[in-house]
């Protein structure tokens, strides 16, 4: 009988543990070259950091530069920016002298806002609102959307003194600010409306206009009907 | 079992290591890339270095989930426990290359203690497969690569002692009598060799790991944090300690994953919260040109609608975002029978009238104000942006940095 000499598990075990520890040393480079990168990366700014974009008020075509400036214009002096407390509104001397722009050029700029805006009407010598300046109104205050300003530009027909016509349209604005108030219950609608009269005395409003939307959109219009309004819009630009 | 059948277990536990190995090198790479704080896509694929695609969203969720990494309050995104996989499954690598070579000169104690510690990884599995379904609701391919590897091991492992033990009965009816017993006290020593080996990859990375905390405060502040009209939603946690202001629209995905995630961290109830909604759609958010989550502002509606059930409608709308999406993309009409169904028709009346849609613009207004970014969600604690990817992988770190209180 001859006695087997048992194989050695020795050499395999050799193998394994080596084969073991390579494993374990290439996750170890692995881990640290990952992280070393990384880390590189953080210190290091990226070339082209993906833009996002901001929120912000609505910017849409009709805002030319000549356009902000007047609206800029109108804000600061008007008592909608940096006027806490201070008086409301623009009058006719105001608007002459802040905008630099003749008449025709002022209305010119409000042109684009045709399809955004409307016309309130009033009766002759009158400043109270009819159900349908209400409704035209509300409309206009509740498609606010992404804009941060709305416009009052009251203005009076070419009947009567220079005084009593820059009284009533101021009137007609405030009957506007009035009502907004009313049906809005914002505590920011001071610094949200700009109000603007005109009386007679500037920007009247050709017959043209006739054919905005208005509060009277079957009632007979012309040169001096059209002028016994106040146009109303929200302005999609960011000042 | 003898001769060249003997070597299959052993075959089948090195196959299962090294695929381990693989799935747990592309995950552990995946966490490593996001220390740089930006965004990368992720690898998420049954086959192992398939490249990244955008589609790993599944991945990114189990990623980003607290479920994916330990010791997350002391460092940014804590330790991914693909780490412990990766030094454990090398270690299997180099047994399973022993035993392969060994064959019948392999102790019985050595096949032993290898079939008990080739299950541990399958258990880890078993649990993070029960958390990815219930607690996340999707599988990542990657994670079911490594569960797959682990169910590999573990059948190599279990069989070759099987197989070991049959050799030992057979020893009187000519069985494998070369096969040693071996000593135990060995099984004692590589149990610590296995120990050190699983820590080890975790122990470079963590002392590797970049500081994150001198970026944390770089996101920016709100400009103008006041809400005079009173218009945003408040929703106050159970525990309140900290003020915190979430940009939320509740057809966003991302916004579901970050609300899931202050459940799953237990930190919502300690917020004293309030909701700025901001859809991503374009039929009432200005911002876009076109709707990125299509219904989103009729849902954002409905939620202003649920006056003193901000948080229970929230949650209804994330629990069943998928099926409002769907709604959203029908349509506003089919929306709008979606949460009639669950909310009643006043809850429609409301939504169409005009204060609510007053309401919801003042959101939009409130973010315009701050000028934040046009994504979602945004965080801020006080008035301190959060930083995106400080909501993810590093939001557990960000709050113990920042709001410690919250995490007690």
């Amino acid at each position: 009988m001859t006695a087997t000499k048992r194989p050695s598990a020795i050499p395999a075990a050799v193998v394994g543990v080596a084969a073991g520890a390579v494993a374990t040393l290439t996750v170890l480079v692995m881990v640290q070259v990952a992280v070393a990168n990384a880390k590189e990366r953080l210190t290091t700014p990226e070339a082209q950091k993906p833009q996002v974009a901001v929120a912000a008020d609505a910017e849409v075509a009709y805002c030319t530069p000549r356009f902000k400036q007047v609206l800029e214009r109108v804000l600061h002096s008007c008592g909608l920016v940096g006027g806490e407390g201070g008086r409301r509104g623009c009058q006719p001397s105001d608007v002459k002298t802040f905008a630099s722009i003749s008449d025709e050029d002022f209305n010119e700029l409000f042109t684009p806002l045709k399809d955004r805006g409307g016309v309130v009407l009033y009766d002759e010598g009158k400043d109270d609102l009819d159900e349908k300046a209400k409704k035209l109104l509300e409309d206009m205050w509740f498609e606010r959307k992404g804009a941060r300003y709305f416009f009052v530009v009251a203005r009076a027909s070419k009947s009567g003194s220079v005084d009593k016509n820059r009284a009533l349209s101021h009137r007609r604005a405030n009957s506007v600010m009035y009502y907004l108030k009313d049906v809005a219950k914002d505590p920011e609608i001071e610094k949200t409306v700009g109000l603007l009269w005109l009386g007679n005395e500037f920007a009247q409003l050709s017959k043209d206009y006739c054919t905005w939307n208005s509060s009277r959109p079957d009632s007979k219009c012309n040169d001096d009907s059209v002028n016994r309004s106040a146009f109303v819009s929200w302005v999609d630009c960011r000042l | 079992m003898s001769g060249q059948s003997s070597r299959v277990p052993s075959v089948l536990s090195l196959v299962g290591s090294v695929l381990g190995l693989l799935f747990a090198s592309y995950s552990t790479l995946d966490y490593a890339h996001h220390l740089d704080r930006r965004l990368h896509e992720v690898h998420c694929s049954f086959i192992p270095g398939a490249p990244a695609t955008s589609e790993g969203e599944a991945c990114r969720a189990a990623m980003y989930s607290s479920y994916s990494a330990v010791m997350r309050d002391s460092l940014w995104g804590g330790i991914p426990i693909a780490l412990f996989a990766l030094g454990a499954f090398a270690f299997f690598a180099g047994f399973s290359v022993y035993l392969t070579l060994a064959r019948g000169r392999s102790s019985r104690a050595s096949h032993a203690f290898f079939a008990i510690v080739s299950i541990t990884p399958l258990i880890v599995s078993l649990i993070m497969f029960t958390i990815s379904v219930t607690k996340l609701g999707s599988l990542c391919k990657t994670c079911v690569g490594t569960y797959i590897a682990s169910a590999l091991l573990a059948a190599g492992g279990v069989s070759g002692w099987i197989a070991a033990r049959r050799s030992a009965a057979d020893l009187g009816t000519g069985g494998d009598a070369s096969r040693p017993d071996g000593n135990p006290l060995m099984a004692a020593f590589w149990l610590f060799v296995l120990g050190a080996v699983t820590i080890l990859p975790a122990g470079v990375y963590a002392a590797s790991a970049p500081d994150h905390r001198p970026y944390l405060n770089q996101c920016g502040e709100l400009r103008k944090p006041e809400d005079p009209s009173s218009a945003l939603l408040k929703f106050r946690g159970t525990n309140p300690v900290q003020a915190a202001l979430f940009f939320e629209d509740p057809l966003c995905p991302t916004c579901k994953a970050f609300h899931e995630r202050l459940k799953g961290e237990q930190v919502i109830e300690k917020f004293d919260a309030t909701l700025a909604l901001f859809p991503l759609d374009s039929s009432c958010n200005w911002m876009l040109d076109n709707p990125l989550h299509p219904g989103s502002c009729t849902l954002s509606k409905a939620i202003l609608c649920a006056k003193g059930q901000t948080r229970q409608i929230l949650d209804w709308a994330f629990d069943n975002q998928v099926e409002l999406a769907a709604a959203g993309k029908q349509g506003d009409n089919a929306m709008k029978a979606a949460i009639q169904r669950k909310w009643g028709a006043s809850m429609v009346t409301c939504i169409d009238s005009k204060d609510t849609k007053v309401l919801l613009n003042k959101h939009l207004h409130f973010a315009a104000d701050n000028g934040v970014p046009v994504s979602t969600p945004q965080v801020y604690l006080g008035t301190r942006r959060i930083c995106d990817e400080d909501t993810d992988l590093g939001l557990r770190y960000t709050l113990k940095q920042l709001a410690p209180e919250v995490l007690k």
